[in-house]
Parts: structure tokens; C-alpha cells; sequence
């Protein structure tokens, strides 16, 4: 096998660099280990290889055909579903390609079509990626703009949150607590446009914008309790 | 878009030693856990997967399956704990475990009193049984995936497992 | 007398996700005892320090001088390329032809490879709640644990309700719960739901250094 493959590679060295036999040997090798059965890995490898052709990245295909694997989907339907998730993609990377990013990056493709997948349209990605310049803080900012539009605020606002955000230089850290603190104001009734203002205006981060010297106050908070630690009623985390 | 274990392999053996990195930073995240886990000691976890990648650096050309590199590794990697573990066996003492059939009443302990014990009730299970445990519990993995990383089967790792949760409980006797 | 201390046959089960006939409240208690334990031993666990890769490399290259690989093994080895348009009908014709011809029903390539983390520090405790008390065993399965069924279970306390903490890497994270390991439900409490592709949902969190909020 390895000199057929070999003489196969040179033969095909006038044409092209052999990468695409790895990856299927990558995607259908990783699927197996995981329990999928071989024929299923196989059909998902071939979907996988005809989209990276298109310029998309196959892990997330390959996490698609796992998880539904684990949810018992049955083959041919999982088969059926990484083939959307693949157009969804190939979609995603034109959107991103109007932002005039050259090659679009596997991590902001993926995150692209998960965006549009939740219901933000192609010119509100474009947005996004535009503002945040060729940085790696575009497939986090597309991840936040889609969860923020979840929290009652509408795709465009989240959109102008997020393009705000960037604009003023916030911190990926900022951007990625942004849904949490969305969904504490919402929940404490505070409007939409409100909560756009004070985002904006980044107050709840305790510094904010140059000089505004306001404390955190974005309002009582549980902490997160990590295991093996007692919480502030002096219960035992476990039982 | 990443390189498969059988692309680097292949490059390091037509001798671009550089790119077996990329092996050591994918398997230190995809086995450290484990490591740590079935040592019991974070240092001597260390020890031994730095041993381990050394050592199948200098086998490599011995490896024959390229594309399951991660496999291989591992039964190297397994090797070095056991090795590290008997080691340091012979110098840690134990008097923290409970003697199998003590008694000890729930209340009495803290949690971190028990995270302690099971770390020293692990070191006394079998090798087989401890990285079976540790698999399972620890890193999370399927029987099946267990299966392709040990070439053993579901059914006789089950029973590692299922012994191995038997003696900690009997060990740890708190649990009674 | 020695008694014999295990667990039994149903318990066994319990812990390893699959259905079972009957278990005690103590057997019950004692294999969540036995879980809670392993999540306090493992939340434990210290990372190991990326300085190995130093070390490691230190000695490999001491071993093996860099050289240029030679041209015949740079035309055979495969290796990746970035996607440049113009290559893309030539590749996809490649691929058509080293697909018909590549070794089939070889046994897999390697076991799953977790993508290396850029950083390995950037975790958050996120706590896992779902009000549930008619399930016998409900975990967590998401993209931060590759959906597997048994990697984080939940323990419940007396009024039904389960929890799980588990630390995740900052960044979005889909997952469901599991119930008695066979139905997938979302979570009320996350960000956003979403079309999980097979007809279902997941549940969508984007977690900050902050952590998650729960108001």
C-alpha cells in the first residue's frame, strides 16, 4: 500500500500536492477511534474532503458526524447533516469573504456559519469580521453577536454592540462576558436600548473607557463555585 | 487545517526532527490528564512523559502504523507511569488509606481528606485496573475508544473498570 | 471475615451510563459518593507545564541534527497547503483520483487528537444546573468534551434537582443534557438554543473570564 500510494504521489506531482489523502486518513481514522462504524467515517471523510476542496475546514464536520453519532442518530441522517453543515460553510466563507479577508480561517468560518445557522444574516457577519480586521477576535465576536441576540436584543443591535465593541478597542475577555452580563440586565428588566447604551459604554467592567472611573456594578452576581469548595451558605458542594 | 500524526511522523523520519513538536504539544494535551491522574504526583507525571516522548522519538522508525501514532505513544507513555509509579511506591508511604475493612464514618471526613485517599487507593489497584479507572472516570473516554488506544476489548476493559471501582471502595471504606 | 465491598452489577451499570433494572438509595449514594470523589480528585489535577515540550525537543535535536529533508522526501511526504482558489478544481480532480485509489478498510489512524489549545490556562468553573427529579442519571455532553455521554455526570440533591461543575475554555461551547443516558434535552438557563442539524436543539454558552452569570 505504501509504494502504490507513493507511486500514486508522484504520478499526481505534476498536478498537486497530495494533502487531501492525509486529511481523509484524519478525518475517517479520528471518526472510527470515536466508535463510528467504518462505512459511516468513510462517506463522513469523503463530504469532509470534498468541502475542504471548497476552502472550509473539516474538524468541525467531523465533531458534527460525532455528535451525532452520540445521539444516536441514525447514519444516513448524520451523513445528511454534515452535508448541510458543509454548504452552511461554504456560505459562511463567501460571507466572509465580502469583509475582504483573503483566505478565511477554518476557527471564523466555523463560527460564521454557526452565527448564520442561529439567524444572523451574511451582511451582519460581514460587519463583524470587517471590524475586527484580519485579528484573531472575529470568530469570538461572531460567536458573542449571535449569543447576544438570544438575550432579547434583535441581530442588528447585537450586530452594533459587537462592531461598537471592537471599534473601541474591547478586550476579547470583555466581548466574551457580554452575554452573561446581557442576560443579567435583561432579567432585571432592563430595555434593549439600555443595555446597548451601557455595553457600550463598557461599565460594568470596573475600568470602562479612559478616565469614566466607575467600579463594577453590574449588580449582585453568584460566583461560580468550583467543586471541592464551599459555597457562601457553608454547604458542602457535594452531598 | 491541522497535519495528521502519519503527515508529522513521516516528516521527522525523512529528517525533520523540528516537526515532531507538533506530536509532543498534541499528545502532552490529549495524555497529560491521564499521566497525572494514574502517577498521582504532577512532577513525576512529568519524568514520565517527558521519558516517553524521548523514547519514542529514538523507536519512531519502529513505529508501524504512522497514522496511529497516538495509539503507540500511549502504550509507551503507560509504560514510563507504571515504571514511575513502582518507584516512587517503594519511597511514599500510605498510612492514609484505610485498611480494608475499617470503619470511618462519613461525617468525619473533608473533602479533601478523600480526593487525598483516593489518589493513594489508586497507586494500590493493579496497573491494569488503576488506567482503566483513570480512562474511564478521569479522561471520560468510551469503552471503545479505550479499545483502539489499549488493543483490548470492551469487554475485558469493563471488567478492569468494574474491579477497579470494587477494591476502591472496599479500600477507601468510607463509601460503605 | 473480609466482605466483600463492591459495587453491584446495576451499580456498575448506573456508572457506566447504560440502563439498569434496581439500585438501593445506598448503592446509589455510594457511586456517587465514588464519582464525587474522582471529580475532586481530578479538579485536582495540576496540568502538566508546557516547558516539557522544551525539555523533550531539547534532547530530540540533540539526537537528530536539523537538516533539510532531502528533495525526493519532500515530493513524497504529504503535507498540508493553504487553499489558494486556483488550486481548487485541480485538487478536487486529485482528490476524486487518490480517493478510487487509496488503501480502503485499513484499521483507523489514531486515536481522536484533541486540537492543541493555543493556551492551556484560559479555564472557568462553569456550573451545570437542570431541575429533574424524575431522572435516574442526567450528565453533560457538549463540544468541550467531544459529546461524550459519561465524561461529566451530574449529582442530585434531595429535591431532584442535578448540578455539575466542570472548568471549560473561555469561548462558545454547545452541549445538551442527557437523561438516563439516552434522552438529549436543552438547557433553559444557557445563552441561546440552537438547530442542532439532526432535528433536535442544543444549547449554545459563551463563557467569559467572569464566568457564567445565573441571575
Amino acid at each position: 500500500m505504501n509504494l502504490l500510494r507513493r507511486t500514486v504521489v508522484a504520478a499526481l506531482f505534476l498536478a498537486v500536492p497530495v494533502v487531501l489523502a492525509a486529511q481523509d486518513a484524519g478525518v475517517d481514522g479520528r471518526l472510527q477511534t470515536r466508535g463510528l462504524p467504518a462505512s459511516l467515517a468513510h462517506r463522513v471523510a469523503v463530504v469532509a474532503a470534498a468541502a475542504a476542496a471548497r476552502g472550509v475546514p473539516d474538524g468541525p464536520l467531523a465533531d458534527k458526524a460525532i455528535e451525532g453519532w452520540a445521539k444516536q442518530v441514525p447514519p444516513d441522517r448524520i451523513v445528511v447533516a454534515v452535508q448541510r453543515f458543509a454548504d452552511q460553510m461554504v456560505r459562511a466563507r463567501d460571507a466572509v469573504l465580502t469583509a475582504g479577508i483573503a483566505t478565511p480561517q477554518g476557527p471564523v468560518i466555523a463560527a460564521a456559519a454557526e452565527a448564520m445557522r442561529s439567524g444572523m444574516r451574511a451582511e451582519q457577519v460581514r460587519r463583524v469580521v470587517q471590524a475586527a480586521g484580519a485579528g484573531v477576535i472575529a470568530a469570538p465576536g461572531l460567536s458573542v453577536a449571535a449569543a447576544l441576540s438570544a438575550q432579547g436584543l434583535g441581530s442588528d443591535q447585537a450586530t452594533r454592540i459587537v462592531v461598537g465593541a471592537m471599534q473601541s478597542h474591547r478586550s476579547m475577555q470583555e466581548l466574551l462576558d457580554m452575554p452573561s452580563v446581557a442576560r443579567v440586565w435583561h432579567d432585571q428588566g432592563m430595555s434593549p436600548g439600555d443595555i446597548e447604551h451601557r455595553m457600550l459604554d463598557g461599565g460594568w467592567n470596573g475600568g470602562g473607557n479612559q478616565g469614566s472611573g466607575r467600579t463594577g456594578d453590574w449588580g449582585d452576581r453568584p460566583p461560580t463555585v468550583a467543586p471541592g469548595t464551599h459555597d457562601h451558605d457553608g454547604h458542602s458542594h457535594y452531598r | 487545517m491541522q497535519s495528521s500524526d502519519g503527515t508529522i511522523v513521516r516528516r521527522v523520519l525523512a529528517g525533520d526532527a523540528e516537526q515532531y513538536r507538533l506530536l509532543v504539544e498534541r499528545y502532552r494535551a490529549e495524555f497529560g490528564r491521564y499521566a497525572v491522574a494514574s502517577v498521582g504526583d504532577l512532577d513525576a507525571a512529568q519524568d514520565a512523559m517527558q521519558e516517553a516522548f524521548i523514547r519514542a522519538f529514538d523507536a519512531l522508525a519502529t513505529c508501524r502504523d504512522p497514522d496511529r501514532f497516538g495509539a503507540w505513544f500511549f502504550r509507551i507513555l503507560t509504560n514510563q507511569c507504571r515504571n514511575v509509579l513502582a518507584r516512587r511506591r517503594d519511597t511514599v508511604p500510605l498510612e492514609e488509606v484505610d485498611p480494608p475493612g475499617g470503619d470511618r464514618a462519613d461525617e468525619g471526613l473533608e473533602r479533601g481528606e478523600l480526593g487525598a485517599a483516593l489518589g493513594a487507593a489508586l497507586a494500590r489497584l493493579t496497573p491494569e485496573q488503576r488506567e482503566a479507572f483513570v480512562m474511564k472516570h478521569v479522561d471520560g473516554r468510551s469503552y471503545e475508544e479505550m479499545a483502539e488506544l489499549l488493543g483490548v476489548g470492551v469487554d475485558a476493559l469493563k471488567m478492569r473498570v468494574h474491579r477497579a471501582r470494587d477494591a476502591l471502595r472496599s479500600l477507601m471504606g468510607a463509601l460503605r | 471475615m473480609k466482605e466483600w465491598d463492591g459495587f453491584s452489577a446495576d451499580a456498575h451499570r448506573y456508572l457506566d451510563g447504560e440502563p439498569f433494572e434496581e439500585l438501593s438509595g445506598a448503592e446509589l449514594a455510594a457511586a456517587d459518593r465514588l464519582t464525587a470523589e474522582v471529580r475532586d480528585y481530578a479538579a485536582r489535577l495540576a496540568p502538566l507545564d508546557p516547558s516539557l515540550d522544551v525539555e523533550v525537543m531539547a534532547a530530540v535535536l540533540r539526537r537528530a541534527p536539523a537538516r533539510r529533508p532531502g528533495v525526493l522526501a519532500w515530493l513524497l511526504a504529504p503535507r498540508t497547503v493553504r487553499f489558494r482558489p486556483v488550486w481548487v478544481p485541480v485538487l478536487a480532480a486529485a482528490a476524486a483520483l487518490v480517493l478510487l485509489v487509496a488503501p480502503r478498510g485499513k484499521r483507523p489512524a489514531g486515536p481522536e487528537v484533541a486540537a492543541a489549545p493555543a493556551r492551556t490556562a484560559d479555564t472557568v468553573f462553569v456550573r451545570f444546573e437542570l431541575e429533574a427529579p424524575q431522572a435516574r442519571t442526567v450528565s453533560v455532553a457538549g463540544s468541550f468534551n467531544g459529546w461524550r455521554v459519561g465524561a461529566l455526570t451530574m449529582v442530585r440533591d434531595a429535591r431532584g434537582m442535578w448540578s455539575a461543575t466542570a472548568p471549560l475554555p473561555l469561548g462558545e461551547h454547545r452541549y445538551e443534557f442527557v437523561i438516563d443516558g439516552t434522552r438529549w434535552v436543552p438547557d433553559p438557563t444557557a445563552h441561546a438554543e440552537v438547530d442542532d442539524g439532526f432535528g433536535g436543539r442544543n444549547s449554545v454558552i459563551v463563557v467569559g473570564p467572569k464566568g457564567l452569570v445565573r441571575s
